[in-house]
């Protein structure tokens, strides 16, 4: 059932596309007519005008959705399921032409020959202008500046097309040729192209590890795998091809002969250590730049044309061969679109990160599944499940050990025949420990329970230690100024900077992280309490004193039922920033918990986890907060309307 | 007074006309490092070598994670990633990064896993390792080492409780015993562990396992594609800047300031270094069937599901 739903997400998403579309439309229309209807009996700013309105939930939580759904790449996979491998299809002709590209304007705005003349006309330039200031003698100056022109010379020879040898132009033309030869084979449609069995038996997009399959599934796909593959070598032929002018042979030769001859004076000659490192730095710098030059790599422009104007048609057949595709392409599919690597294709742009909301799902569904064996849960531990947990643990926990050492005699021996009699310090010991069956109980367990075990129980120790502080610091001079300074010390620092004492103090278990949470909910609580505490109307506790209350009376009746917006307000904020923390507490020392999942899967950039943990704290979140909601409609109604 | 500030105005214009290019030939590439990391190579960084032999300049951004490095080259803001570890490479590649590994930066020991001196546990009763608590940097160098080694005494992983700590905090633990072993990096994190602890493998016997650890250089493969001659020019700089390497004292302070360490923990580092020959990369790392392919598929392995080629990625045709 399970890889059935995993299987046809894409079918799935489809389905439910355009419910979101319906209920968007719909909690529109439905939420301003309700409006109209109420528009004119509501006064500005009375809180009874927020009450209600779950239609605008729809239309937000929907509008969320499809947002997400967009620029995940959702909507285009849903409609074209297909699309993804054509374009990787697609991608790889690009690939494959990426090189010619490249060395002309058509890919890269100058060719990569006027881009290399320029440059290194720019650096002989600078050097001859250097070349007053070295320390060679005149007749080496003379020497170096005639090697300079002469390089220049170089680039000069190989950019003017009446040097070129026939080879070279037929060569260029040869590729121009072939490349149109390659833009008619598109024009001509998949004739008599199928795709293989083993293509077709592929996973579907984005239903493995590997994201897009990579062989062609579709006739296109076919056309365009095929065109790839001979454009790869007409791109191997065109990288060969090498402009030797027979003008430039002798120069080339002679400038080499030179340029040696000049560093054989540098190495015979008598020179003290900075001239000699001048000498060879400027021989050094005339010959990189020579050597850049001397293997063929500038062509004439004109020579160049031919290929520039090949590789537009091609652009144009390739367009035109992929029809439909690039309305959806350009429609469904924000971003640079899909690029071919050396092992698979990928998507880029916002759908590298955002990953589809069934892929979240999917993901998520795997982690649930409680079965280890067979894939489920994270790193050999489930999500969130049951497991029995036994008694003597629990025992042993609140047991110390040292009641065993501390307990008279010895701990038993093994005897001469190997055997060992256990004594009551032994079996006091195994009780201590928890190796004793005490029989078991059921337990929730999983990265999620202990993730939320670790936030309860720190806020629940916040409140219980953190309200009552904070109440009595409200009320007594003592208490107030005791721990004012204290609290006020220690609550602005961020919890992070307490991580490296957490780890030397508690270790590396739950009570370390545990502490990390309940420092940043009790100065909340406190704060909360104390606010609301000194904020109770002077005149309900001088009436309630003028008809004899006691202190506790006051305290219980008065000052803590008008506190208790304060408090629960603390409460939200504080289950909020603890959510917030437990990423950072968990990074201590990491074996379980959701921050645990999403710090290893950043390691791995693993976008699809990291999204599936940063929702489930925010559901877990929102949850809380709910909760809280309904508990503060419950206890303080009367909220607003004193 | 109008006259002169004119006569200023159209001088400055005059030089603006001057300076500005007709066209600008000159593209920037940008170059990823490690501070912490001394290489000889970065004395052509300091000289400028490579912004001479590849005639435009390089811009080095210095990143604390290979992993940031793959995804500022993933967003298009570095070109090379010079001494990548060859983990976030290897996951990136899975992740199908359009990566490629082009050489071999520096060859050194594999990361440390320290045992607590207490437990006596050394290579000959490694199966007392079993059931016991180690911290561990997932994902990294460290933990390949880590499997290596538990894989090499035949110590079963899923018996031990694996603790995700940074290596600082890997060291503090060993120390205050929340851990029995810890796996760490660097060079201070790696001192403080040898404190408390010993090296479950010496040096001897991991080149004996054949248990090692290099760095690569890696670019985005459409700027392998676009500018193969800088690339080319960047692996020529980088050969010559490491033959040029003799280890003097004046080498060392100046790969010092550059990688911002102080002389002795440089030259500490640098004793640990291996930086292979353009000859050495090409005859045993990228010849078929050679360290880096090897190293790269049994990383891949250990790290994911994925049955991606790592293989594929790797291109010596920069090695000349």
């Amino acid at each position: 059932m399970l890889d059935w739903l995993s299987d046809n997400r894409a079918v799935i998403a489809a389905i439910i596309i355009p419910i979101l579309v319906l209920a968007f439309v719909w909690s529109i229309y439905y939420g301003r007519k309700q409006d109209r209807l109420t528009d004119n009996d509501e006064v500005f700013g009375d809180p009874v005008r927020t009450k209600g309105g779950w239609y605008w939930a729809v239309c937000g939580v929907s509008s969320l959705f499809l947002i997400w759904f967009y620029f995940s790449w959702g909507v285009g996979r849903a409609y074209f399921p297909e699309a993804a491998n054509n374009m990787c299809q697609v991608a790889k002709l690009e690939e494959s032409v990426g090189p010619i590209k490249a060395s002309l304007p058509i890919g890269s705005r100058y060719y990569k020959s006027t881009l290399l003349a320029g440059r290194n006309a720019d650096q002989l330039d600078e050097l001859q202008a250097q070349l007053a200031s070295t320390p060679f003698t005149d007749a080496e100056k003379a020497e170096l500046a005639e090697l300079i022109d002469q390089t220049n010379t170089l680039i000069a020879n190989s950019s003017d097309p009446a040097n070129m040898s026939d080879a070279t132009r037929e060569e260029l033309s040869g590729i121009a040729v072939q490349i149109i030869a390659l833009s008619q084979f598109l024009d001509a449609g998949p004739v008599n192209m199928s795709p293989t069995p083993e293509a077709l038996a592929q996973p579907k997009w984005g239903t493995t590890f590997t994201e897009i399959p990579i062989l062609p599934r579709t006739e296109k796909g076919v056309l365009f795998d095929t065109a790839a593959t001979q454009a790869a070598e007409i791109s191997g032929a065109f990288n060969k091809i090498r402009n030797q002018s027979a003008a430039n042979d002798s120069l080339i030769e002679d400038t080499q002969a030179r340029i040696e001859a000049l560093k054989e004076i540098n190495e015979s000659g008598d020179f003290d250590e900075a001239t000699l490192a001048a000498r060879e730095d400027y021989v050094k710098a005339v010959e990189r730049i020579f050597r850049r030059l001397d293997d063929g790599l500038i062509f004439p422009a004109a020579a160049l044309e031919e290929v520039n104007d090949a590789v537009a048609v091609l652009d144009a057949s390739a367009s035109s061969a992929q029809g439909s595709l690039r309305i959806a392409d350009a429609l469904f599919f924000p971003g640079p679109g899909i690029v071919k690597s050396a092992t698979q294709c990928t998507e880029q742009g916002s759908a590298r990160w955002l990953p589809k909301p069934t892929d979240v799902v999917a993901t998520f569904g795997r982690l649930a599944n409680p079965d280890l064996e067979n894939g489920g849960g994270y790193r050999g531990f489930p999500l969130l499940w049951w497991d029995w947990v036994a008694v003597a643990d629990v025992v042993a926990f609140f047991v110390p050990d040292w009641i065993a050492d501390v307990w008279p005699g010895e701990y038993a021996r093994h005897g001469s025949d190997g055997t060992i009699e256990p004594n009551f310090k032994d079996k006091l010991l195994a009780f201590a420990t928890g190796d004793v069956n005490l029989g078991h109980f059921p337990m929730l367990d999983g990265h999620i329970w202990d993730s939320l075990f670790r936030v309860l129980v720190a806020l629940g120790l916040g409140i219980l230690l953190g309200v009552p502080l904070g109440l009595f610091m409200g009320v007594s001079k003592f208490f107030k100024s005791f721990f004012d300074p204290l609290i006020e010390l220690y609550r602005p620092v961020p919890p992070l900077a307490w991580a490296p004492l957490i780890l030397t103090i508690f270790g590396i278990q739950d009570d370390g992280k545990i502490f990390l949470l309940f420092m940043v909910a009790f100065a909340i609580m406190v704060i909360s309490a104390r606010t609301g505490a000194s904020g109770v109307q002077l005149s309900k506790i001088r009436a309630s004193h003028s008809l004899g209350a006691t202190d506790r009376q006051i305290m219980w009746t008065v000052i803590f039922p008008n506190a208790l917006p304060e408090i629960l307000t603390g409460i939200r904020i504080a289950v909020g920033v603890c959510w917030g923390t437990l990423v950072a507490a968990e990074m201590l020392a990491g074996t379980t918990g959701i921050g645990f999942i999403e710090n290893i899967a950043r390691t791995v950039s693993d976008y699809e986890l990291i999204w599936v943990t940063i929702l489930i704290m925010g559901v877990l979140g929102l949850v809380f907060d709910l909760i809280m909601r309904w508990v503060i409609q419950k206890t303080i109604p009367w909220r607003g309307m004193g | 007074m109008i006259t002169k500030v004119k006569m200023a105005a159209l001088a400055a214009a005059t030089t603006i006309a001057g300076l500005a290019p007709g066209i600008s030939y000159a593209e920037d590439v940008n170059v990823a490092f490690f501070l912490q990391w001394p290489t000889p190579n970065l004395i052509a960084k300091e000289t400028g070598a490579y912004a001479d032999s590849m005639g435009v300049d390089v811009n080095w951004t210095d990143f604390t994670t290979g992993t940031a490095m793959t995804e500022a080259m993933l967003a298009g803001d570095i070109d090379i990633s010079y001494s990548q570890g060859l983990a976030p490479f290897v996951t990136a590649i899975q992740q199908g990064a359009p990566l490629k590994m082009v050489g071999i930066a520096v060859v050194y020991e594999a990361n440390d896993c320290f045992v607590r001196n207490e437990l006596g546990i050394d290579g000959s009763n490694a199966s007392e390792l079993e059931g016991k608590t180690v911290a561990v940097p997932l994902n990294t160098m460290a933990d390949y080492a880590f499997r290596k080694y538990m894989d090499h005494y035949g110590v079963d992983i899923d018996t031990m409780t694996v603790v995700d700590q940074a290596p600082p905090d890997g060291a503090k633990s060993l120390a205050d015993g929340a851990v029995d072993m810890a796996c760490v990096f660097g060079g201070v994190d790696t001192a403080s562990a040898a404190e408390v602890g010993t090296a479950i493998m010496t040096s001897e016997q991991k080149r004996e396992a054949n248990i090692g650890s290099f760095d690569v250089i890696t670019v985005t493969e459409k700027f392998a594609t676009e500018n193969a001659e800088l690339v080319q020019a960047f692996m020529d700089a980088t050969a010559e800047a490491n033959e040029a390497w003799t280890g003097s004292d004046e080498q060392i302070q100046m790969v010092a300031d550059a990688s911002g360490m102080n002389f002795d923990d440089t030259k500490t580092t640098l004793a640990g270094f291996v930086i292979p020959t353009v000859e050495d990369q090409k005859n045993n790392f990228f010849n078929e069937n050679g360290d880096a392919a090897a190293a790269a598929a049994s990383l891949g392995l250990v790290f994911s599901e994925s049955d991606t080629d790592v293989a594929s990625t790797i291109d010596s045709s920069f090695l000349q």
